[in-house]
């Protein structure tokens, strides 16, 4: 933790950033995300198991790059966002320094993204065995049921959109939601539109998500979301090979191959 | 007591199954009502939530139909659109909205019929499976808000 | 308020016989935003258009909806109308209540309701319809003719004679085709070579045509007047320049017995050959598969004689990216072999050969010199038996077509064999005999009573060998279905025509559809015989389906009028169905973000970046641009987009919406 508090000091007295972005105390035993301008503030910046947010949310929003060039603390999934965010051509390497952080708490400096590339190799996307037992559990319920479990789910949401300014990969300044002509997304909170908001999300995310389950960290009516992305993620690597984020790669779904296969077209 | 008729509606490419449907008409093939075509440049072009607006207002099935791979008018823009399809199919089916009342299918502009067939063998399938009324229910929660 | 003129068609009797079309008039006219609607008999018909110009004038109509049949037939017609009257022609759209409502469902209410239902949907799409103009692009004036048979050559030399440039493309050695395989061809029993040749040394000689054998299309891109074509000219082994042609090479090459392609198989080759004397051009190729110095490294003696040095071991596949505004497709077709038939001895017979086969033993430039001549003993055969429709009209060989040309060249082939021998029996087992040109009954009926071929209404089961002979098994239905049996010396098989192999590799490269059996689709089987629906595109000859020579060189010339028509014009003006990408003030300036996931799905590459930049020239952002030259309006681009930053003039996300909406909702 030293380490990156001295490199994040260095970094901002050298003017070689002007704004570090990390994790920081927050209220009630929480972590939030800190955005440091001056040396001496660093102190404050800190890492441990607490530390939930994605913190690459801020590297498009333009409050913070009107702040300049930032330095970003980085652990697995903040590097993968970082990535695929590259990957769309929204960062390019010398519009940010990356201050890696390992599962073991150390600092990674790395100079590029195809060296972010190399690490992530070793920590490949992998959704928890829970999460793929609850999945198949929904999948095998008959239709009716599954459809009023997803009903019953999603009727707690209200559109707050949470789950959408919490993902880094939602940086469209103007949202689908936000089109009314035509009116994609309906803005009232009823099950019609709650469904289709999140059948919307789901498939803009797919072969994208990064699996940070920042979206479910950030729903406040706790609705499992994140069920609908790894299922996403889980599909893409079994119809269309492996998953990951990176940076000379197509997306997945602006790809094809002429030999896809399914079974469900005659 | 009349006779459930299903409501279908097909999402189709100008080139090959747009073409194929009109084959069937020349050729006087008779086929069964219920569907009722959108024309699309290529399947490429179907947004996917065009098909859920569709189930919305009340469809209770859909057929979404284009040339054959490696056929496309426009080269890959059916290729993109199986990809989209089956990654939506698996969405979909997570979330228990039931794929058995969506028929995607290649028909080629020289398949009257085919299209004949598709059409004949998805009113069957819907009608067996009943009005969509699950959907019906979550998508009229806008009537009974105001009617409240 | 939308003015939308609403215009309803009988089509004679086609819609009105199931649909009511006063009822649909009467409804559409009570939708919001229709300023007036009617019924017609004929709405394509000068009078009918008439009514809708008169309309747009009189009720200054915004939108015109024309509910008829398919806009695959009549959208051209009725934009072309408004446009007459002063609308923008893309604010006219069709609804297809014919092939897709009339001609498929009976009458009843039903159908009725399903009509209104179309019209409807087609209305509201309308009232989000925009003006649009025609994107003009520039036409390269040369043709790519891929083919050199007789197809390719007619295509050639009149697109060359209007003024334009072409490349002729022939993956053989030289061009001719099939037609240079023939001896003589029907109804007049013509020399084939000698009407063939001339064509071939005036493509050879032509100023606008650049011939490259021994070639074969590897890439074909872009669009109508805009075709990026790679070609791949295979190594011939030769320095073109400096070979004159001499042939000592090929007299020398130790490698004798390849069976030949161009006698088809009947007779050897060398491995270093010209394919026919009279080959265009007269200069060899290395065939690398079966030459001693490619294969084992040994030989290299046509080097060693060659007496200007032309030979080149070591030349490589050269690939010539070429820029052409037309394609004529004139590949031709194969016919069926004898081991295709398993009736018939699954090829192991000798003497059972096919027509092709036959021409090369009549023809006197082949391997046994225009004498006919059994393949097995090279005894002259004192009966030959004539098998039409083999393959052809039959299902169970997954050939229910008629192969056209069979009927004429067996009754040409059972000719020639009567004239060379004159004491031949011959006979012709046949279902039908279709001899429908000019002078074509005469001919077949020249056969039977000049030249007393025996002409046997009936099939034959099988045929094998015994005793040196072919026995063939048939039967007489004109006599009651008699059991006929045959010892004949030789069976000729009116094999099917089929399409070559590889065709459908060909057909894919191009974005050209094709059917069931690899034949070329036409645009239209009537009305546009030499066109795809790959605007640009246009087929010539046999790789269509089998026909004769009158009828290639006739539609070879079709589509060389087509080429012409189209090189005509400096520019040419394209549908502005093409996608867009939005801009809006600063500082979004477009709610594009710069993603380019459109661009990688763009199969036409029409999608680069534009730098947005400030006043000091600082680049603020990167977003799409689509170069309408390119755009073909597929928009998958447009399903895409995450933000909805790219629409597709024509099929617009409103309008699209509009129609589901309207569609479900009465």
């Amino acid at each position: 933790m030293n380490e990156l508090i001295q490199k994040a000091k260095s970094l901002l007295e050298s003017n070689t950033v002007q704004v570090v972005i990390g994790y920081g105390k927050g209220s009630a035993d929480k972590t939030r995300a800190i955005f440091l301008t001056k040396p001496e503030d660093c102190d404050q910046l800190l890492f441990d198991s607490r530390c939930v947010q994605n913190l690459a949310v801020y590297l498009t929003k333009h409050e913070i790059k009107h702040l300049g060039k930032p330095a970003i603390v980085a652990p697995i999934p903040v590097l993968r966002s970082i990535l695929q965010l590259a990957a769309e051509n929204q960062l390019k390497e010398s519009d940010l320094v990356v201050l890696g952080v390992s599962p073991e708490s150390k600092l990674i400096e790395f100079e590029s993204f195809g060296a972010i590339e190399v690490f992530l190799e070793t920590h490949k996307i992998e959704i928890d065995e829970k999460y793929k037992a609850t999945i198949d559990k929904i999948k095998a319920m008959p239709v009716s049921e599954r459809f009023a479990f997803w009903m019953e789910e999603l009727e707690p949401c209200f559109k707050c959109y949470a789950c959408r300014a919490a993902c880094p990969l939602c940086y469209c300044p103007k949202c689908t939601v936000e089109n009314n002509q035509p009116q994609w997304i309906p803005a009232a909170s009823h099950l019609l539109g709650n469904l289709e908001w999140h059948v919307m999300r789901a498939m803009h995310l797919a072969g994208r998500c990064t699996d940070c389950e920042a979206c479910y960290t950030a729903c406040p009516m706790g609705i499992p979301i994140h069920l609908l992305t790894k299922s996403m993620l889980q599909d893409v690597e079994e119809h269309f090979g492996p998953y990951g984020p990176s940076v000379g790669k197509q997306n997945t779904l602006s790809s094809f191959n002429p030999d896809d296969k399914e079974s469900f077209i005659r | 007591m009349t006779e459930f008729e299903p409501k279908i509606v097909a999402f189709v490419c100008n080139w090959c199954t747009y073409a194929g449907a009109d084959l069937t008409g020349t050729s006087r093939i008779k086929y069964a009502q219920n569907v009722k075509i959108i024309r699309f440049p290529c399947t490429g072009r179907i947004d996917f939530m065009l098909l859920l607006k569709a189930f919305g207002e009340g469809a209770d099935g859909i057929i979404v139909s284009g040339c054959h791979p490696n056929d496309c008018h426009y080269t890959s823009g059916n290729f993109h659109a199986r990809r989209r399809w089956i990654m939506f199919r698996g969405l979909l089916d997570l979330l228990g909205i039931d794929v058995r009342r969506i028929q995607y299918s290649w028909v080629s502009a020289a398949e009257g019929a085919k299209w004949a067939d598709v059409v004949n063998t998805t009113v069957t399938a819907i009608r067996e499976l009943g009005p969509y009324t699950d959907y019906a229910k979550v998508a009229n929660y806008l009537e009974k808000e105001a009617n409240v | 308020m939308s003015k939308i003129g609403v215009f309803i068609c009988h089509c004679g009797e086609n819609i009105s016989a199931t649909v009511d079309c006063g009822k649909v008039a009467e409804v559409a006219g009570k939708l919001e935003g229709v300023a007036y609607s009617t019924d017609y008999k004929y709405m394509c018909s000068d009078p009918g258009q008439t009514i809708i110009k008169q309309m747009i004038k009189e009720k200054g109509l915004d939108g015109v909806v024309v509910a008829a049949c398919s806009p695959r037939m009549h959208e051209p017609t009725f934009r072309k109308a408004c446009s007459e009257a002063g609308l923008n022609p893309y604010l006219c759209e069709m609804a297809n209540l014919r092939e897709h409502c009339s001609w498929v469902h009976d009458k009843s209410d039903a159908t009725t309701q399903k009509a209104i239902d179309i019209v409807r949907t087609l209305v509201e799409k309308v009232k989000h319809n925009k003006p649009l103009s025609t994107i003009k692009v520039p036409v390269t004036k040369t043709a790519l003719v891929i083919g050199g048979g007789i197809a390719g050559i007619q295509a050639s030399l009149d697109i060359a004679n209007a003024g334009h440039q072409v490349v002729l493309v022939e993956k053989e050695p030289s061009i001719g085709g099939h037609m240079s395989q023939l001896s003589e061809t029907f109804p007049t029993l013509d020399c084939s070579q000698c009407i063939l040749t001339p064509r071939m040394v005036e493509v050879a000689q032509h100023p606008n045509i650049t011939l490259m054998t021994y070639a074969e299309l590897e890439k074909l891109d872009g669009f109508i007047g805009n075709f990026k074509a790679t070609i791949r000219k295979k190594a011939k082994s030769l320095d073109e320049k400096l070979c004159t042609g001499c042939g000592l090479c090929t007299t020398k090459c130790p490698t004798k017995k390849i069976p030949s392609e161009f006698n088809e198989g009947l007779g050897y080759r060398t491995a270093i050959y010209v394919p026919f004397p009279q080959a265009v051009p007269n200069k060899p190729v290395i065939d690398k598969a079966n030459c001693s110095y490619y294969q084992k490294g040994k030989c290299k003696v046509c080097e060693k004689v060659c007496p200007t040095g032309a030979i080149r071991f070591d030349q490589e596949d050269e690939l010539v990216e070429l820029e052409v505004g037309a394609v004529v497709v004139a590949t031709g077709f194969n016919v069926m072999t004898t081991s295709e038939f398993s009736e018939y001895g699954y090829g192991k017979y000798p003497d059972v050969i096919t027509g092709l086969q036959f021409e090369r033993l009549a023809s006197a430039s082949g391997p046994t010199l225009g004498e006919i001549r059994r393949p097995s003993d090279g005894k002259i055969p004192e009966k030959i038996v004539f098998i039409a429709c083999a393959g052809s009209r039959d299902p169970a060989k997954g050939k229910p077509y008629c192969s056209k040309i069979c009927c004429m060249y067996t009754a040409k082939h059972a000719m020639l064999y009567q004239h060379k021998v004159h004491h031949g029996e011959s006979y012709v087992f046949y279902m039908d005999i279709r001899a429908a040109g000019k002078n074509y009954d005469e001919f077949t009926r020249r056969a039977i009573v000049e030249d007393k071929v025996n002409y046997l209404r009936g099939r034959v089961s099988k045929v094998y060998e015994e005793n040196g002979k072919l026995i063939v098994k048939g039967v007489d239905t004109l006599l009651n279905a008699k059991p006929v049996e045959i010892e004949a010396d030789m069976v000729v098989l009116a094999s099917a025509g089929v399409a070559n192999p590889g065709s459908e590799e060909l057909a894919q490269k191009m974005h050209i559809s094709y059917d069931a059996y690899n034949f070329f689709s036409e645009a239209h089987p009537k009305l546009k015989p030499v066109e795809t629906n790959t605007a640009g595109i246009y087929l010539a000859g046999a790789c269509q389906a089998p026909k004769d020579i009158p009828e290639t060189v006739s539609q070879a010339s079709g589509a060389a009028a087509k080429v012409a028509i189209l090189f005509s014009q400096n520019e040419l003006s394209r549908e502005p169905v093409v996608a867009v990408v939005n801009r809006s003030a600063p500082p979004l300036y477009s709610t594009c973000v710069g993603c380019f996931m459109c661009a990688t799905a763009c199969p036409y590459n029409a999608i680069g970046e534009e730098e947005i930049k400030d006043r000091k020239g600082n680049v603020i952002k990167k977003v799409a641009k689509v170069n309408p030259g390119l755009c073909q309006g597929c928009g998958t681009c447009v399903a895409f987009c995450r933000s909805k930053s790219i629409d597709l003039d024509g099929y617009t996300n409103e309008q699209m919406y509009s129609e589901v909406m309207a569609l479900l909702n009465e």
